[in-house]
């Protein structure tokens, strides 16, 4: 059974010789929640970037979902994979001019061909399980960046995907927000979601995560189990960052 | 009493700008009068009420004058019925579905009106005239400027090197020529072209060439808007499976057009004053029939009637089109959260 996400020696330069990736070998199993910590420049956005081909990578292999995703990989090759790996954003990024029902079911309707009514209706379950069913109607700009980060989850998993990746989805939330959408992503979690989490919550790596990634310069230094990871880290540098955040 | 309070305190602080703005609303105040003594006593209005129907239609054959007259009254119902209509609620939701294909029909319904067909005798072109030209050139022009210069915007951001080349090529070309020089270029060189029997009439080389002009300028507005979208909204589309295409029509588009509406509001009243510029090639619109009216000799002398009307025609519909501008900023929904 192979890996949801396999990366080998993955490389990948920016253009003025900063090397965002350099040698990154790591995969993520089916079921998984995977953790990646690391100070910031360390390549870890890059990282989950690549998983959906938002970045390309230069050298190396990289395997999502048994689709290859190469240095010359076709757009139709990461279209496939984009209709099956969901993602969640720092900023959010709704569509300000639509409703948050508009939102969260333009993919379905668009790209997965649903009947409106159908897509709709799932989307006002996925908006219940978020907690925020009433907001249907509303506008992004009407909601807090909790609710809004919410609604990005509902949009994301309205396509059923098959691996979420959250980019430090709770950095650009006020600390009574984070809770919430910590509880929303615990859940979905817990229902066995493959999900691949960028984040500086520690106090989520030590309840959700299987695995935690450490990653500085563009390098994965540690891959451990959170209570490994937490308490005896391996390496210097690991224990360095952990103490400078903790 | 507060205000008159609040109004000694402000002049006792501020007695230059006090005395400045008793001065200014004096001189204000003269002006008013002496024109509006000017409009009910002194001035001969018989030139303008005597000649309605020529403003309204130009030399329209008599008999079928009520076509043109019947597509103004069409047009000015349907900005008054979009002015009034409510911005939220379900009777919203129902007019904004069918208002926008209410507006693309008024182009047909113009040109079946004032050409002719359908059981209508047909109008030659040349017959054309006034107000309704006037509007008929504007919404025709608008209406083909408008994706063509959205094209113009899309091909100027193009990785493709020809398409890019163009856009930037043809827009800065436009934008170096005056518009009189477009318009003559195409009612006098344009014919040259063609082979003798296309016979393209002059509305529809008006049109083109407004059309054409107009073009180069809503392409720069569009590129403006597009630049205010942050590309994280094209990474959140795409990590959603859309494809490119999809991606602009349904996501970059319609907020880009949205952020752009001031900038095309202004594209369309010139479009609107411009048509004037017609009268000097040929074509009897508003401006045309005025001046036409002023060579009668029954009118002679009646220059400042004539001008001051014509100034309020087109303040009317000018702001007119503004009111409508703003009204569909308004019942867009609030991107950012700011209010209008």
């Amino acid at each position: 059974m192979h890996a949801a996400i396999e990366a080998l020696h993955v490389c990948k330069t920016f253009g003025a010789g900063h090397r965002a990736l350099d040698d990154v070998c790591m995969h993520v199993d089916h079921g998984e929640v995977l953790v990646v910590m690391g100070p910031s420049g360390s390549g870890k956005s890059t990282l989950i970037r690549t998983f959906n081909g938002l970045e390309g990578i230069d050298s190396g292999q990289l395997r999502v979902l048994d689709i290859p995703l190469d240095r010359d990989a076709e757009p139709r090759c990461i279209q496939r994979i984009r209709k099956r790996v969901g993602m969640v954003f720092q900023q959010f990024n709704l569509f300000p001019h639509l409703s948050i029902l508009d939102n969260i079911t333009l993919a379905p309707v668009r790209v997965q061909h649903q009947q409106r009514g159908v897509a709709e209706a799932q989307a006002l379950q996925l908006l219940e399980q978020m907690g925020i069913a009433e907001q249907a109607h509303k506008y992004p700009s009407q909601l807090s960046g909790g609710q809004q980060q919410r609604v990005a989850i509902a949009r994301a998993l309205a396509l059923k995907p098959e691996v979420m990746l959250f980019d430090e989805p709770t950095s650009a939330l006020d600390p009574e927000r984070v809770k919430e959408v910590l509880d929303a992503m615990r859940t979905l979690a817990s229902q066995g979601m493959t999900m691949v989490v960028v984040t500086h919550e520690l106090g989520f790596a030590r309840e959700v995560a299987d695995r935690v990634v450490f990653m500085d310069g563009g390098r994965v230094i540690e891959s451990a189990d959170p209570e490994t990871f937490f308490t005896q880290a391996r390496e210097e540098r690991t224990r360095r960052f952990l103490s400078q955040i903790n | 009493m507060h205000l008159w309070s609040s109004l000694r305190r402000h002049c006792r602080r501020h007695p230059i700008d006090s005395i400045a703005t008793l001065v200014m609303l004096c001189l204000i105040t003269w002006a008013l009068w002496a024109s509006g003594e000017w409009v009910i006593t002194a001035a001969d209005w018989s030139v303008v009420h005597a000649n309605l129907p020529l403003f309204a239609a130009g030399s329209y054959p008599d008999p079928e004058r009520w076509r043109p007259v019947a597509w103004l009254i069409t047009l000015i119902v349907l900005a008054m019925a979009t002015l009034v209509m409510p911005s939220t609620g379900i009777t919203a939701q129902r007019f904004r579905l069918i208002l926008p294909w209410c507006w693309i029909a008024m182009i047909p319904l113009g040109v079946g009106l004032l050409a002719g067909g359908f059981g209508l005798s047909a109008v030659p072109s040349h017959a054309w005239g006034g107000l309704s030209l006037t509007l008929f050139l504007t919404c025709c022009s608008g209406a083909l400027a408008l994706p063509l210069g959205v094209l113009l915007a899309l091909g100027r951001r193009s990785d493709l090197p020809v398409i890019r080349s163009f856009s930037k090529l043809y827009i800065d070309l436009m934008r170096a020529v005056p518009l009189i020089a477009v318009l003559f270029f195409g009612q006098l060189l344009i014919p040259l072209f063609l082979p003798m029997e296309l016979e393209i009439n002059r509305v529809l080389r008006a049109v083109v060439a407004f059309a054409l002009f107009a073009a180069a300028y809503v392409a720069e507005d569009v590129r403006g808007g597009l630049q205010a979208i942050p590309t994280t909204q094209t990474e959140a589309a795409a990590a959603l499976g859309l494809s490119p295409l999809q991606c602009l029509q349904l996501v970059i588009l319609p907020q880009a057009l949205r952020i752009a509406i001031p900038a095309l509001t202004n594209q369309a009243i010139g479009l609107l004053q411009n048509t004037s510029l017609m009268a000097l090639l040929g074509l009897v619109e508003l401006l045309g029939i005025g001046r036409s009216l002023l060579a009668n000799p029954a009118f002679i002398g009646r220059h400042l009637e004539v001008y001051v009307w014509l100034a309020a025609l087109y303040w009317l519909f000018c702001t007119g089109m503004a009111l409508l501008a703003r009204k569909i900023e308004r019942s867009a929904p609030p991107l950012g959260g700011h209010n209008h």
